[in-house]
């Protein structure tokens, strides 16, 4: 028996039955209002500014451990380290000088259609927070708030790609409901033809599933899907994942297709929000949007102008 | 009373490998049981209600839902907790249990009510989890609070 040793034992405690009507009510008001109204949201942020302490005094143990393994580790891996990442410096800048003729010859063309949805204009980087906020839902909170000029329905991206979006802004933080969440969808595309469609969560960080999409599609596994930038949100043409299966099931009108995310969803500590162009600033920005990039003047290979960047799909069929 | 229940909110929200996430119990709801069957009066439904706030504050669901959920089993436990006193561990356990799928009831009606359902079956494990630990938990509590 567990050792309980107070000495309140009197028999009724006075008045439980009200005080716990009248709390329940005060609670089942505040689900009201805060699902109804957008009253709270003052109140939600202050309240949010008291939690932040905690979350940050539960956090820092785990980030000042690795700090410190990161602070005594040998001068040898420290090394290699340095030798490995100027390895992928090295590599990443001859990729970048393609992108860079690649970019500025998108936006010629996009300038020349009138385009604007879905361009990227600015970046800010947050550090994910060591905190589990939730076992059900897929959700990170992130370092960078209202105060930065974060905002809901904000995308964010990832080194690998399309990370999530902000699905609520604080103060200081701010939570991102990841592209697996199940309550999730993102407008897509296949990169190899341009088929347009919709990757939902599975509620699994290892996978997406498109579920729009019709036995007769033409998707193969290998196909990269890219971000559509249809509905605005999110900016266009950032990897979201490759298919890894698709299932087709004759009696069934719509294909079973799994896609393997291409952002680290599980493994990254840092993202970027994303700023994307207004039409006004594109417009204006158009002439000259090659400036910052006099490395790669001049068009690329005209082949590569229809198509996006490259792609590990498979040829069609 | 107020320390244990910030450890609670900390263990709350403490990092785990997602294999064991779905395990964690609900650590907060835990220790304001066990000060609703302890000493009421100390705390009272009034700390249910802030620790519920809490965590709704920090799950960034709707405001008012694990509020509604903590006091109302609270006030369960308070109602029961001349009897849970004298019970023997199992029966204390299978209570704890009962009240903490209480718990996980209301959660699950409020988050079906305001429409964003979450329907993992790993949800109804922490009550199972949590009347496992609640011997320890509760020994601990007596034995701090003893001091």
């Amino acid at each position: 028996m567990v050792a309980f040793r107070s000495t309140d034992t009197s028999g009724r405690t006075t008045g439980l039955l009200l005080r716990c009507i009248l709390y329940s009510l005060l609670a089942l008001g505040l689900i009201i209002v805060d699902k109804r109204y957008d009253h709270l949201g003052k109140i939600r942020r202050f309240l949010s500014v008291v939690a932040y302490p905690v979350q940050v005094a539960v956090a820092s143990p785990f980030e000042g451990w690795d700090w410190f393994r990161e602070s005594v580790s040998s001068r040898e891996t420290l090394r290699a380290d340095k030798a490995k990442l100027e390895a992928e410096l090295r590599l990443a800048n001859f990729r970048l000088q393609r992108y860079e003729a690649l970019e500025a010859e998108t936006q010629r063309l996009r300038a020349l259609r009138e385009n604007t949805a879905g361009v990227a204009n600015r970046f800010i980087v947050g550090n994910i927070m060591d905190l589990d906020i939730d076992a059900f839902r897929e959700r990170v909170l992130v370092d960078k708030g209202a105060r930065d000029g974060v905002f809901v329905g904000q995308a964010v991206l990832d080194a690998g790609g399309v990370f999530g979006q902000v699905s609520r802004v604080e103060e200081l933080t701010s939570e991102v409901i990841l592209v697996s969440d199940a309550a999730h969808a993102i407008p897509v595309q296949i990169n190899r033809n341009g088929l347009r469609t919709i990757a939902v969560g599975t509620g699994d960080m290892t996978r997406l599933k498109l579920p729009y999409l019709s036995t007769s599609a033409d998707v193969v596994a290998g196909d990269l899907l890219v971000t559509s930038g249809l509905g605005g949100g999110f900016p266009a043409g950032y990897p979201v994942g490759t298919i890894a299966e698709v299932k087709r099931d004759p009696a069934q009108s719509l294909a079973e297709v799994e896609v393997r995310p291409a952002a680290a969803l599980d493994r990254s500590r840092e993202v970027m929000f994303v700023w994307l162009k207004t039409a006004e600033a594109q417009s204006t920005a158009a002439p000259g949007p090659s400036a910052a990039s006099p490395s790669a003047p001049g068009p690329a290979a005209p082949s590569t102008s229809a198509s996006p960047p490259q792609h590990p799909g498979t040829p069609k069929k | 009373m107020a320390l244990s229940a910030l450890g609670a909110l900390a263990l709350a929200v403490m990092p785990l490998p997602t294999a064991v996430d779905a395990f964690r119990p609900d650590f907060l709801v835990l220790v304001v049981f066990y000060w609703s069957i302890e000493s009421p009066r100390a705390g009272g439904l009034a700390l249910a209600f802030a620790a519920g706030l809490a965590l709704d504050v920090i799950r960034g669901v709707v405001l008012g839902e694990h509020a509604l959920a903590v006091t109302l089993m609270a006030a369960w436990a308070t109602h029961l907790r001349l009897r849970l006193r004298v019970f023997s561990v199992l029966s204390q356990s299978l209570t704890i249990f009962a009240l903490l799928t209480g718990y996980q009831f209301v959660l699950f009606w409020v988050d079906g009510a305001t429409g964003n359902p979450v329907t993992t079956f790993s949800r109804w494990l922490a009550p199972i989890i949590g009347a496992l630990i609640w011997p320890l938990l509760a020994g601990a509590l007596s034995r701090l609070h003893d001091r």
